[in-house]
Protein backbone atom coordinates (compact mmCIF):
# COMPACT_ATOMS: atom_id res chain seq x y z
CA UNK A 1 0.00 0.00 0.00
CA UNK A 2 2.85 2.19 0.92
CA UNK A 3 4.67 1.61 -1.62
CA UNK A 4 1.70 1.95 -4.01
CA UNK A 5 0.87 5.74 -2.61
CA UNK A 6 4.61 6.59 -3.08
CA UNK A 7 4.53 5.49 -6.86
CA UNK A 8 1.53 7.45 -7.33
CA UNK A 9 3.00 10.63 -5.72
CA UNK A 10 6.45 10.64 -7.64
CA UNK A 11 4.95 10.06 -10.99
CA UNK A 12 2.34 12.70 -10.45
CA UNK A 13 5.06 14.81 -9.65
CA UNK A 14 7.00 13.88 -12.66
CA UNK A 15 4.27 14.60 -14.85
CA UNK A 16 3.32 18.18 -13.49
CA UNK A 17 7.47 18.65 -14.04
CA UNK A 18 7.04 17.50 -17.98
CA UNK A 19 4.29 19.26 -18.53
CA UNK A 20 5.27 22.50 -17.22
CA UNK A 21 8.46 21.74 -19.25
CA UNK A 22 6.11 21.78 -22.15
CA UNK A 23 4.31 24.86 -21.51
CA UNK A 24 8.17 26.42 -21.39
CA UNK A 25 8.62 25.42 -24.74
CA UNK A 26 5.67 26.67 -26.25
CA UNK A 27 5.92 30.13 -24.17
CA UNK A 28 9.45 30.25 -25.09
CA UNK A 29 8.19 29.83 -28.98
CA UNK A 30 5.11 31.62 -28.90
CA UNK A 31 5.90 34.89 -27.27
CA UNK A 32 7.64 37.73 -29.16
CA UNK A 33 8.82 39.74 -26.52
CA UNK A 34 12.05 39.22 -24.09
CA UNK A 35 10.64 39.83 -21.05
CA UNK A 36 7.59 37.09 -21.63
CA UNK A 37 9.66 34.54 -23.17
CA UNK A 38 11.85 35.29 -19.90
CA UNK A 39 9.01 34.41 -17.52
CA UNK A 40 8.03 31.22 -19.64
CA UNK A 41 11.31 30.08 -19.35
CA UNK A 42 11.96 31.19 -15.85
CA UNK A 43 8.90 28.89 -14.87
CA UNK A 44 10.26 25.79 -16.35
CA UNK A 45 13.64 26.17 -14.64
CA UNK A 46 12.41 26.66 -11.36
CA UNK A 47 8.80 24.74 -11.38
CA UNK A 48 9.30 22.09 -14.20
CA UNK A 49 12.81 21.22 -12.19
CA UNK A 50 11.44 21.59 -8.88
CA UNK A 51 8.61 19.26 -9.19
CA UNK A 52 10.27 16.73 -11.44
CA UNK A 53 13.44 16.12 -9.40
CA UNK A 54 11.13 16.31 -6.33
CA UNK A 55 9.18 13.36 -7.74
CA UNK A 56 12.91 11.70 -8.56
CA UNK A 57 13.23 11.61 -4.95
CA UNK A 58 10.32 10.15 -3.51
CA UNK A 59 10.74 7.73 -6.49
CA UNK A 60 14.24 6.99 -4.79
CA UNK A 61 13.21 6.64 -1.55
CA UNK A 62 15.89 7.62 1.00
CA UNK A 63 18.99 7.10 -0.45
CA UNK A 64 22.49 8.51 -1.15
CA UNK A 65 21.02 9.72 -4.68
CA UNK A 66 18.12 11.62 -3.03
CA UNK A 67 20.72 14.05 -1.50
CA UNK A 68 22.44 14.43 -4.53
CA UNK A 69 19.46 15.04 -6.11
CA UNK A 70 18.14 17.77 -2.82
CA UNK A 71 22.50 19.51 -3.95
CA UNK A 72 21.24 19.99 -7.46
CA UNK A 73 17.70 21.06 -6.93
CA UNK A 74 18.78 24.15 -4.62
CA UNK A 75 22.01 24.47 -6.57
CA UNK A 76 20.04 25.08 -9.60
CA UNK A 77 17.05 27.53 -7.77
CA UNK A 78 19.92 29.32 -6.34
CA UNK A 79 21.43 30.45 -9.76
CA UNK A 80 18.41 30.16 -12.53
CA UNK A 81 16.36 32.87 -11.00
CA UNK A 82 19.48 35.44 -10.82
CA UNK A 83 20.10 34.55 -14.49
CA UNK A 84 16.37 35.57 -15.35
CA UNK A 85 16.81 38.68 -13.15
CA UNK A 86 19.92 39.78 -15.00
CA UNK A 87 18.58 39.12 -18.05
CA UNK A 88 15.20 41.03 -17.33
CA UNK A 89 17.41 44.15 -15.69
CA UNK A 90 20.00 44.26 -18.83
CA UNK A 91 16.33 44.76 -21.41
CA UNK A 92 15.43 47.24 -18.30
CA UNK A 93 18.35 49.20 -18.91
CA UNK A 94 18.92 48.86 -22.66
CA UNK A 95 15.17 49.49 -24.18
CA UNK A 96 14.43 52.99 -24.89
CA UNK A 97 11.18 51.95 -25.84
CA UNK A 98 9.71 49.80 -22.95
CA UNK A 99 6.76 51.45 -22.31
CA UNK A 100 5.57 50.30 -26.25
CA UNK A 101 5.62 46.68 -24.80
CA UNK A 102 4.82 46.82 -20.98
CA UNK A 103 3.52 48.86 -17.98
CA UNK A 104 6.33 51.32 -16.59
CA UNK A 105 5.97 53.20 -13.16
CA UNK A 106 6.84 56.58 -13.34
CA UNK A 107 9.57 58.38 -11.18
CA UNK A 108 7.35 59.28 -8.51
CA UNK A 109 5.65 55.93 -8.20
CA UNK A 110 8.53 54.80 -8.07
CA UNK A 111 9.14 56.88 -4.73
CA UNK A 112 6.53 56.37 -3.04
CA UNK A 113 6.52 52.64 -3.51
CA UNK A 114 9.96 52.54 -2.21
CA UNK A 115 9.52 54.37 0.80
CA UNK A 116 11.81 57.01 0.48
CA UNK A 117 9.09 60.58 0.33
CA UNK A 118 11.67 62.84 1.29
CA UNK B 1 18.17 2.69 -24.49
CA UNK B 2 19.25 1.44 -28.01
CA UNK B 3 16.44 4.52 -29.28
CA UNK B 4 17.54 7.28 -26.97
CA UNK B 5 20.95 7.09 -28.57
CA UNK B 6 20.13 7.14 -31.71
CA UNK B 7 17.89 10.46 -31.43
CA UNK B 8 20.49 11.77 -29.70
CA UNK B 9 22.89 11.22 -32.69
CA UNK B 10 20.48 12.62 -34.91
CA UNK B 11 20.04 15.77 -31.96
CA UNK B 12 23.57 16.30 -32.51
CA UNK B 13 24.26 16.08 -36.15
CA UNK B 14 21.51 19.27 -36.58
CA UNK B 15 22.86 21.18 -33.87
CA UNK B 16 26.37 20.66 -35.91
CA UNK B 17 24.47 21.46 -39.44
CA UNK B 18 22.88 24.00 -38.37
CA UNK B 19 25.80 26.05 -36.05
CA UNK B 20 27.37 26.85 -39.61
CA UNK B 21 23.83 27.45 -40.99
CA UNK B 22 22.42 30.00 -39.07
CA UNK B 23 22.78 33.36 -39.76
CA UNK B 24 23.13 35.17 -36.52
CA UNK B 25 26.42 34.50 -34.93
CA UNK B 26 24.72 35.03 -31.38
CA UNK B 27 22.29 31.99 -32.60
CA UNK B 28 25.37 29.69 -33.63
CA UNK B 29 26.89 30.15 -29.94
CA UNK B 30 23.63 28.69 -28.43
CA UNK B 31 23.33 26.36 -30.83
CA UNK B 32 26.86 25.08 -30.02
CA UNK B 33 26.05 25.12 -26.48
CA UNK B 34 23.66 22.42 -26.69
CA UNK B 35 25.60 20.58 -28.90
CA UNK B 36 27.99 20.03 -26.57
CA UNK B 37 25.34 19.17 -23.70
CA UNK B 38 24.31 16.84 -26.26
CA UNK B 39 27.90 15.49 -26.34
CA UNK B 40 27.89 14.71 -22.78
CA UNK B 41 24.92 12.69 -22.08
CA UNK B 42 26.30 10.76 -25.06
CA UNK B 43 29.66 10.28 -23.40
CA UNK B 44 27.77 9.30 -20.05
CA UNK B 45 26.02 6.75 -22.34
CA UNK B 46 28.93 5.37 -23.78
CA UNK B 47 30.36 4.87 -19.69
CA UNK B 48 33.29 7.87 -19.51
CA UNK B 49 31.98 10.02 -17.00
CA UNK B 50 35.45 11.61 -17.25
CA UNK B 51 34.83 13.07 -20.36
CA UNK B 52 31.10 13.78 -19.58
CA UNK B 53 32.18 16.04 -16.70
CA UNK B 54 34.67 17.64 -18.93
CA UNK B 55 32.31 18.33 -21.52
CA UNK B 56 30.02 19.85 -19.69
CA UNK B 57 32.80 22.42 -17.41
CA UNK B 58 34.56 23.27 -20.80
CA UNK B 59 32.41 22.92 -23.91
CA UNK B 60 28.92 23.98 -22.49
CA UNK B 61 30.33 26.57 -19.71
CA UNK B 62 33.73 28.60 -20.58
CA UNK B 63 33.96 28.30 -23.90
CA UNK B 64 30.47 29.73 -24.82
CA UNK B 65 31.38 32.21 -22.24
CA UNK B 66 34.62 33.16 -23.95
CA UNK B 67 32.84 33.05 -27.17
CA UNK B 68 30.60 35.61 -25.67
CA UNK B 69 33.20 37.90 -24.72
CA UNK B 70 34.65 37.75 -28.15
CA UNK B 71 31.30 38.97 -29.94
CA UNK B 72 31.14 41.58 -27.87
CA UNK B 73 34.88 42.69 -28.11
CA UNK B 74 34.21 42.84 -31.67
CA UNK B 75 30.85 44.30 -31.50
CA UNK B 76 28.78 42.00 -33.15
CA UNK B 77 26.62 41.68 -31.16
CA UNK B 78 25.14 45.26 -30.77
CA UNK B 79 25.21 45.60 -34.81
CA UNK B 80 22.32 42.70 -34.68
CA UNK B 81 20.53 44.81 -32.72
CA UNK B 82 20.69 47.38 -34.87
CA UNK B 83 19.64 45.16 -37.34
CA UNK B 84 16.69 43.89 -35.80
CA UNK B 85 15.31 47.59 -34.87
CA UNK B 86 15.19 48.36 -38.46
CA UNK C 1 0.01 39.08 26.52
CA UNK C 2 -0.10 40.63 22.78
CA UNK C 3 -0.41 44.17 22.31
CA UNK C 4 -0.92 45.89 19.01
CA UNK C 5 1.79 47.40 17.63
CA UNK C 6 2.01 50.88 15.63
CA UNK C 7 2.16 50.76 11.69
CA UNK C 8 5.55 52.10 11.14
CA UNK C 9 7.09 49.71 14.03
CA UNK C 10 5.30 46.94 12.48
CA UNK C 11 6.79 47.82 8.74
CA UNK C 12 10.19 47.79 9.52
CA UNK C 13 9.71 43.26 11.31
CA UNK C 14 10.13 40.85 8.72
CA UNK C 15 6.64 40.05 8.87
CA UNK C 16 5.43 43.09 8.08
CA UNK C 17 8.20 43.94 5.45
CA UNK C 18 6.31 40.81 3.90
CA UNK C 19 2.90 41.55 3.85
CA UNK C 20 4.33 45.09 2.64
CA UNK C 21 5.83 43.78 -0.16
CA UNK C 22 2.77 40.95 -0.72
CA UNK C 23 0.44 43.86 -0.73
CA UNK C 24 2.55 46.14 -3.31
CA UNK C 25 2.90 48.77 -0.80
CA UNK C 26 6.86 48.93 -1.05
CA UNK C 27 9.34 47.30 -2.95
CA UNK C 28 12.66 46.93 -1.01
CA UNK C 29 14.76 46.38 -4.26
CA UNK C 30 13.58 50.00 -6.03
CA UNK C 31 15.93 52.20 -4.86
CA UNK C 32 18.71 50.66 -3.61
CA UNK C 33 20.10 49.32 -6.43
CA UNK C 34 21.86 51.64 -9.55
CA UNK C 35 19.80 51.52 -12.56
CA UNK C 36 21.30 53.73 -15.44
CA UNK C 37 18.87 54.19 -18.51
CA UNK C 38 20.54 54.56 -22.10
CA UNK C 39 21.40 58.38 -22.46
CA UNK C 40 19.84 59.66 -26.02
CA UNK C 41 22.16 59.80 -28.95
CA UNK C 42 23.02 63.49 -29.92
CA UNK C 43 24.90 63.05 -33.27
CA UNK C 44 23.53 66.26 -35.31
CA UNK C 45 21.69 65.54 -38.79
CA UNK C 46 24.28 66.37 -41.22
CA UNK C 47 26.69 63.91 -39.90
CA UNK C 48 24.26 60.81 -39.94
CA UNK C 49 23.13 61.98 -42.93
CA UNK C 50 26.29 61.91 -44.25
CA UNK C 51 27.45 58.18 -42.88
CA UNK C 52 24.03 57.00 -44.41
CA UNK C 53 24.68 58.12 -47.93
CA UNK C 54 28.44 56.15 -47.68
CA UNK C 55 27.21 53.48 -46.44
CA UNK C 56 24.63 52.97 -49.46
CA UNK C 57 27.26 54.27 -51.91
CA UNK C 58 29.65 51.67 -50.62
CA UNK C 59 26.95 48.75 -50.86
CA UNK C 60 26.10 49.87 -54.46
CA UNK C 61 29.73 49.37 -55.60
CA UNK C 62 29.99 45.86 -53.85
CA UNK C 63 26.92 44.43 -54.85
CA UNK C 64 26.36 45.40 -58.09
CA UNK C 65 26.77 42.43 -59.23
CA UNK C 66 25.38 42.19 -62.79
CA UNK C 67 27.40 44.71 -64.18
CA UNK C 68 30.82 43.31 -62.91
CA UNK C 69 31.72 40.17 -65.40
CA UNK C 70 34.80 39.09 -63.71
CA UNK C 71 32.83 38.83 -60.26
CA UNK C 72 30.18 36.70 -61.99
CA UNK C 73 32.86 34.13 -63.50
CA UNK C 74 34.31 34.39 -60.30
CA UNK C 75 31.53 33.29 -58.60
CA UNK C 76 31.28 30.41 -61.07
CA UNK C 77 34.39 29.18 -60.62
CA UNK C 78 33.81 29.14 -57.14
CA UNK C 79 30.83 27.60 -56.90
CA UNK C 80 32.30 24.57 -59.58
CA UNK C 81 35.74 24.41 -57.64
CA UNK C 82 33.68 23.94 -53.63
CA UNK C 83 31.28 20.87 -55.48
CA UNK C 84 34.53 19.56 -56.60
CA UNK C 85 36.67 19.76 -53.68
CA UNK C 86 33.54 18.33 -51.40
CA UNK C 87 32.52 15.30 -53.86
CA UNK C 88 36.50 14.40 -53.84
CA UNK C 89 36.69 14.43 -49.88
CA UNK C 90 33.62 12.93 -49.54
CA UNK C 91 34.98 9.58 -51.95
CA UNK C 92 37.59 9.54 -50.17
CA UNK C 93 36.63 9.43 -47.06
CA UNK C 94 33.65 6.72 -47.47
CA UNK C 95 36.41 4.81 -49.76
CA UNK C 96 38.14 4.77 -46.18
CA UNK C 97 35.57 3.98 -44.23
CA UNK C 98 34.50 1.03 -46.20
CA UNK C 99 38.12 -0.61 -45.61
CA UNK C 100 37.61 -0.17 -41.80
CA UNK C 101 37.42 -3.34 -39.82
CA UNK C 102 34.13 -4.06 -38.48
CA UNK C 103 33.55 -2.23 -34.92
CA UNK C 104 33.39 -4.68 -32.04
CA UNK C 105 35.24 -7.37 -33.69
CA UNK C 106 37.98 -9.27 -31.36
CA UNK C 107 40.52 -9.20 -34.12
CA UNK C 108 40.37 -5.27 -34.49
CA UNK C 109 44.22 -4.02 -34.50
CA UNK C 110 42.98 -1.63 -31.06
CA UNK C 111 42.42 -4.95 -29.32
CA UNK C 112 46.28 -5.61 -28.80
CA UNK C 113 48.10 -6.65 -26.10
CA UNK C 114 48.87 -2.82 -25.01
CA UNK C 115 44.95 -2.35 -23.69
CA UNK C 116 45.21 -5.55 -21.78
CA UNK C 117 47.75 -4.41 -19.98
CA UNK C 118 46.52 -1.32 -19.20
CA UNK C 119 43.34 -2.81 -17.85
CA UNK C 120 44.94 -5.92 -15.94
CA UNK C 121 48.45 -4.13 -14.82
CA UNK C 122 46.82 -0.89 -13.86
CA UNK C 123 45.61 -1.12 -10.16
CA UNK C 124 49.00 -2.42 -9.46
CA UNK C 125 51.49 -0.75 -11.59
CA UNK C 126 49.57 2.96 -10.69
CA UNK C 127 48.14 2.41 -8.01
CA UNK C 128 44.87 4.51 -9.39
CA UNK C 129 41.31 2.65 -8.51
CA UNK C 130 40.25 4.84 -11.64
CA UNK C 131 41.92 3.34 -14.85
CA UNK C 132 41.44 6.54 -16.92
CA UNK C 133 43.28 8.34 -14.76
CA UNK C 134 46.23 5.85 -13.87
CA UNK C 135 46.67 5.67 -17.84
CA UNK C 136 46.84 9.62 -18.70
CA UNK C 137 49.00 10.41 -15.76
CA UNK C 138 51.22 7.73 -15.05
CA UNK C 139 51.47 5.43 -18.65
CA UNK C 140 50.99 8.58 -20.89
CA UNK C 141 52.07 11.42 -18.25
CA UNK C 142 54.04 13.13 -21.00
CA UNK C 143 50.88 13.69 -23.20
CA UNK C 144 49.26 15.24 -20.29
CA UNK C 145 52.19 17.19 -20.17
CA UNK C 146 52.15 18.43 -23.28
CA UNK C 147 48.51 18.86 -22.90
CA UNK C 148 49.35 20.96 -19.99
CA UNK C 149 52.58 23.12 -22.08
CA UNK C 150 49.47 23.67 -24.84
CA UNK C 151 47.29 25.78 -22.31
CA UNK C 152 50.32 27.56 -21.29
CA UNK C 153 51.60 28.78 -24.69
CA UNK C 154 47.67 29.60 -25.70
CA UNK C 155 47.62 31.99 -22.83
CA UNK C 156 50.66 33.61 -23.89
CA UNK C 157 49.15 33.89 -26.92
CA UNK C 158 46.21 35.98 -25.75
CA UNK C 159 48.23 37.71 -24.13
CA UNK C 160 50.37 39.01 -26.66
CA UNK C 161 47.00 39.72 -28.52
CA UNK C 162 44.99 41.23 -26.03
CA UNK C 163 47.37 42.83 -23.69
CA UNK C 164 46.78 46.63 -22.58
CA UNK C 165 49.54 47.94 -21.09
CA UNK C 166 48.28 51.44 -20.67
CA UNK C 167 47.86 53.09 -17.34
CA UNK C 168 46.19 56.41 -18.22
CA UNK C 169 44.43 58.11 -20.68
CA UNK C 170 42.20 56.82 -23.92
CA UNK C 171 42.25 53.62 -24.64
CA UNK C 172 43.81 52.28 -21.20
CA UNK C 173 42.43 49.02 -19.49
CA UNK C 174 40.29 50.21 -17.19
CA UNK C 175 38.51 52.59 -19.84
CA UNK C 176 38.05 49.91 -21.92
CA UNK C 177 36.59 47.69 -19.40
CA UNK C 178 34.47 50.51 -17.99
CA UNK C 179 33.17 50.92 -21.85
CA UNK C 180 33.11 47.25 -22.39
CA UNK C 181 30.74 46.69 -19.45
CA UNK C 182 28.68 49.80 -19.22
CA UNK C 183 25.24 48.53 -19.60
CA UNK C 184 26.19 45.41 -17.44
CA UNK C 185 24.62 45.45 -13.97
CA UNK C 186 27.42 46.67 -11.66
CA UNK C 187 26.97 45.83 -7.89
CA UNK C 188 23.66 43.92 -8.03
CA UNK C 189 22.94 42.67 -4.50
CA UNK C 190 20.61 39.77 -5.76
CA UNK C 191 23.74 38.43 -7.79
CA UNK C 192 26.63 39.01 -5.29
CA UNK C 193 24.30 37.56 -2.56
CA UNK C 194 23.83 34.47 -4.99
CA UNK C 195 27.61 34.38 -6.02
CA UNK C 196 28.53 34.48 -2.49
CA UNK C 197 26.32 31.52 -1.99
CA UNK C 198 27.46 29.36 -5.07
CA UNK C 199 31.22 30.43 -5.20
CA UNK C 200 32.61 28.48 -2.41
CA UNK C 201 30.19 25.62 -2.86
CA UNK C 202 31.21 25.61 -6.79
CA UNK C 203 35.37 26.10 -6.13
CA UNK C 204 35.09 22.98 -3.11
CA UNK C 205 33.24 20.38 -5.30
CA UNK C 206 36.22 22.01 -8.09
CA UNK C 207 38.70 21.33 -5.09
CA UNK C 208 37.03 17.35 -4.45
CA UNK C 209 37.09 16.34 -7.82
CA UNK C 210 40.53 17.14 -8.41
CA UNK C 211 41.65 15.54 -5.11
CA UNK C 212 39.74 12.37 -6.02
CA UNK C 213 41.08 12.17 -9.12
CA UNK C 214 42.41 8.48 -9.42
CA UNK C 215 39.42 7.26 -7.09
CA UNK C 216 36.36 8.93 -8.91
CA UNK C 217 35.87 10.16 -12.79
CA UNK C 218 36.87 13.33 -12.81
CA UNK C 219 40.56 14.78 -12.68
CA UNK C 220 42.85 17.86 -13.12
CA UNK C 221 41.42 19.09 -16.13
CA UNK C 222 37.05 18.75 -14.78
CA UNK C 223 38.12 19.83 -11.37
CA UNK C 224 40.06 22.71 -12.95
CA UNK C 225 36.93 23.80 -15.73
CA UNK C 226 34.93 24.37 -12.17
CA UNK C 227 36.97 25.86 -10.14
CA UNK C 228 37.84 28.49 -13.49
CA UNK C 229 33.67 28.86 -13.59
CA UNK C 230 33.77 29.65 -10.31
CA UNK C 231 36.43 32.45 -10.47
CA UNK C 232 34.76 33.88 -13.54
CA UNK C 233 30.97 33.96 -11.47
CA UNK C 234 33.13 35.77 -8.65
CA UNK C 235 34.59 38.13 -11.27
CA UNK C 236 31.15 39.00 -12.91
CA UNK C 237 29.52 39.86 -9.40
CA UNK C 238 32.38 41.64 -7.98
CA UNK C 239 34.32 43.06 -11.08
CA UNK C 240 38.40 43.27 -10.91
CA UNK C 241 38.79 45.11 -7.76
CA UNK C 242 38.20 42.33 -6.04
CA UNK C 243 39.48 39.62 -7.73
CA UNK C 244 42.87 41.73 -7.83
CA UNK C 245 43.13 41.65 -4.00
CA UNK C 246 44.17 37.49 -4.99
CA UNK C 247 44.55 37.10 -8.28
CA UNK C 248 47.43 39.08 -10.39
CA UNK C 249 49.53 38.54 -13.28
CA UNK C 250 52.14 37.85 -11.01
CA UNK C 251 49.96 35.07 -9.37
CA UNK C 252 49.16 33.95 -12.58
CA UNK C 253 53.06 33.54 -13.81
CA UNK C 254 54.24 31.80 -10.39
CA UNK C 255 51.50 29.52 -10.22
CA UNK C 256 51.54 28.56 -13.63
CA UNK C 257 55.75 28.22 -13.50
CA UNK C 258 55.69 26.17 -10.17
CA UNK C 259 52.90 23.48 -11.38
CA UNK C 260 54.63 23.15 -14.56
CA UNK C 261 58.39 22.58 -13.61
CA UNK C 262 57.18 20.54 -10.55
CA UNK C 263 55.24 18.08 -13.18
CA UNK C 264 58.52 18.21 -15.56
CA UNK C 265 61.01 17.71 -12.70
CA UNK C 266 58.53 14.54 -11.12
CA UNK C 267 57.64 12.94 -14.21
CA UNK C 268 61.54 13.41 -15.50
CA UNK C 269 62.26 11.40 -12.23
CA UNK C 270 59.77 8.90 -13.49
CA UNK C 271 61.49 8.38 -16.53
CA UNK C 272 65.36 8.63 -14.93
CA UNK C 273 63.97 5.39 -13.25
CA UNK C 274 62.60 3.90 -16.06
CA UNK C 275 58.88 4.33 -15.59
CA UNK C 276 57.98 1.27 -13.50
CA UNK C 277 60.69 -1.32 -14.31
CA UNK C 278 63.02 -0.11 -11.36
CA UNK C 279 62.27 0.51 -7.25
CA UNK C 280 61.39 4.59 -8.08
CA UNK C 281 60.91 4.81 -4.18
CA UNK C 282 57.46 6.58 -4.19
CA UNK C 283 55.22 4.35 -2.03
CA UNK C 284 51.82 3.53 -3.87
CA UNK C 285 50.10 3.23 -0.94
CA UNK C 286 46.86 1.54 -0.09
CA UNK C 287 44.30 1.57 -3.59
CA UNK C 288 40.94 3.20 -2.66
CA UNK C 289 42.63 5.71 -0.01
CA UNK C 290 43.03 9.79 -0.71
CA UNK C 291 46.37 9.72 -0.44
CA UNK C 292 47.58 6.89 -2.61
CA UNK C 293 48.74 5.85 -5.60
CA UNK C 294 52.54 7.90 -6.12
CA UNK C 295 52.86 10.87 -8.07
CA UNK C 296 49.21 11.07 -9.44
CA UNK C 297 47.50 13.02 -6.69
CA UNK C 298 50.65 15.60 -7.08
CA UNK C 299 50.68 15.99 -10.82
CA UNK C 300 46.88 16.02 -10.73
CA UNK C 301 46.77 19.43 -8.39
CA UNK C 302 49.20 20.51 -10.88
CA UNK C 303 47.35 20.14 -13.69
CA UNK C 304 43.91 21.35 -12.19
CA UNK C 305 45.65 24.47 -10.57
CA UNK C 306 47.52 25.21 -14.74
CA UNK C 307 43.71 24.71 -16.06
CA UNK C 308 41.81 27.34 -13.68
CA UNK C 309 44.52 29.92 -14.15
CA UNK C 310 44.51 29.54 -17.56
CA UNK C 311 40.40 29.76 -18.12
CA UNK C 312 40.34 33.07 -15.08
CA UNK C 313 43.50 34.58 -17.77
CA UNK C 314 41.77 34.32 -20.56
CA UNK C 315 38.17 35.42 -19.32
CA UNK C 316 40.32 38.41 -17.67
CA UNK C 317 42.03 39.10 -20.91
CA UNK C 318 38.86 39.24 -23.16
CA UNK C 319 37.32 41.52 -20.76
CA UNK C 320 39.90 43.86 -19.32
CA UNK C 321 43.53 43.11 -21.47
CA UNK C 322 44.94 42.46 -18.16
CA UNK C 323 44.19 41.07 -15.09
Amino acid sequence: MFEWIRFILGTGLLCIGVATFILEVFGVFKFRYVLNRMHAAAMGDTMGIGASLAGLMILFGFQFVTLKLALVLIFLWCASPVSSHLISRLEYITNEKLEKYCEVRSEDQNRRISGQED
Amino acid sequence: MQIFQYILLIFLVVCAIAVSFSKRLLNSILIFMSYSLIMSIIWILLESPDLAITEAAVGAGVTSVLFFATLKKIHAMREEDEEKDE
Amino acid sequence: MSRLIPEEEYGKKPAGAFRQWMSGIRDPYLGNVEVKARAGQDENEELLKEHQEEVVSVIRKVHDVANNSQYILFRKFYKAAALICCLTLTVMLLVTVAYLPPVGSADNPAHNEVAAKYIEDGLQDTGAVNIVTGMILDYRAFDTFGESNVLFIATCTVLILMRNDKKKGKGSAEEEEHRDSFYEPKADKILQTAALILVPFIILFGIYVILNGHLSPGGGFSGGAIIGAGLILYLNAFGFEKTERFFTAKTYKWVSFSALSFYCIAKSYSFYTGAHHLESGIPLGTAGNILSSGLILPLNICVGLVVACTMYAFFALFRKGGF
